[in-house]
């Protein structure tokens, strides 16, 4: 089970290794010991708020603007808490201080089925999944301190582009219903309308409405299914 | 000063992640609001990746030669046949590259 959570999570600790060499290198390019630059990777953890919050710390922005740019940014996080509280809150406490602190949106991404998490079997799948991703980060990010000066400005070069379409390979195959593809479409029409709007939030805010969006969806069929079975129990009367 | 920052930033990362996972939270999900949460990953990871396929530099680029468009294609059509999250990712970044390389070069 070890073993199978490395796996599954490879892919995704692969397609970190431009952000990760990025996250290092800017770092460094903006002025940070090397030392600072390795504690991003092992206390903060969060690719996105890494970058953003060496390019406010290299303005010399407030420090009070870097923590509340940070807390918008990883706010995400408290839906996935959210998601797996019921199967997480129940577990002993170094369970559940590891799961949490290596509770990235690549975890939460091998974590969607109702089984996951549940059993020990499971739990170490999750632990190994969760903990070579972290390994993996440091070792991106540890390249790019290294590398450092000598890489080029990585942030033109297209580089995104791998976590987006592993984001893609995770997400259609599990669009198996209606309110499933209606919450992926409301989710991505938004998040365009709000990136383009700038607003930080935005993430969150089109993930929050497209949820409400996909759960009425199926209320709503729902409630026309018990209408359909009415009247069938009606016409067989 | 750096480091401070860092572990400032460290402890908000880590509370984000943690609080809802906290027992003595008090907190009870109904089955409503875990119905709710059960759409809570493909909402966020296509909020996280739409944009980087369809925005570049702040301006939304919806063009048949965006390299982006065209490879994410190629991931949507793998992932939703069923292919391996390797062939998919594979694939795709094959297609983009070779595009970005076409259309610089």
């Amino acid at each position: 089970m070890a073993m199978k959570g490395f796996l599954d999570m490879l892919p995704l600790s692969l397609a970190v290794i431009p952000w990760g060499i990025l996250c290092g290198s800017l770092a460094i390019q903006r002025d940070f010991t090397p030392l600072e630059a390795l504690f991003m990777p092992i206390l903060v953890f969060a690719g996105s708020a890494q970058l953003v919050a060496i390019e406010l710390m290299a303005n010399n922005v407030p420090l009070a603007t870097i923590l509340f740019t940070t807390f918008i940014i990883s706010s995400r996080h408290f839906l996935y808490g959210l998601a797996l509280r019921d199967k997480l809150k129940i577990l002993p406490l170094p369970w559940r201080l590891s799961l949490g602190f290596l509770l990235t949106d690549e975890l939460f991404a091998l974590s969607g089925t109702a089984k996951s998490l549940k059993g020990k079997l499971r739990l170490v799948y999750a632990l190994s999944a969760s903990l070579s991703f972290y390994l993996f980060w440091l070792a991106w990010n540890f390249v790019g301190i290294i590398a450092g000066t000598y890489l080029p400005d990585l942030t033109t070069l297209g580089l995104d582009f791998a976590i987006a379409v592993t984001f893609i390979a995770l997400v259609i195959p599990n669009i198996s219903n209606f309110p499933a593809l209606v919450t992926v479409i409301v989710a991505g029409v938004l998040s365009i309308i709000f990136k383009l709007l700038n607003w930080e939030l935005g993430l969150v805010i089109s993930a929050i409405i497209a949820m409400l969006a996909g759960y009425i969806t199926l209320r709503v069929m729902d409630e026309g299914q018990l209408k359909i079975l009415k009247i069938l129990k009606v016409k067989r009367k | 000063m750096n480091l401070l920052t860092i572990v400032l930033m460290a402890l908000i990362t880590f509370t984000t992640r943690y609080l809802f996972i906290h027992p003595s939270v008090p907190l009870r999900l109904g089955p409503k609001m875990v119905k709710l949460l059960s759409f809570s990953a493909p909402a966020v990871l296509t909020a996280i990746w739409v944009p980087i396929i369809f925005i570049q530099e702040q301006e939304l680029v919806i063009s048949p030669t965006n390299p982006y468009i065209l490879g994410a294609t190629v991931a949507i059509v793998f992932a939703a046949k069923g292919k391996s999250i390797y062939l998919s990712v594979g694939m795709s970044m094959l297609v983009f590259v070779a595009l970005k390389f076409i259309f610089l070069g």
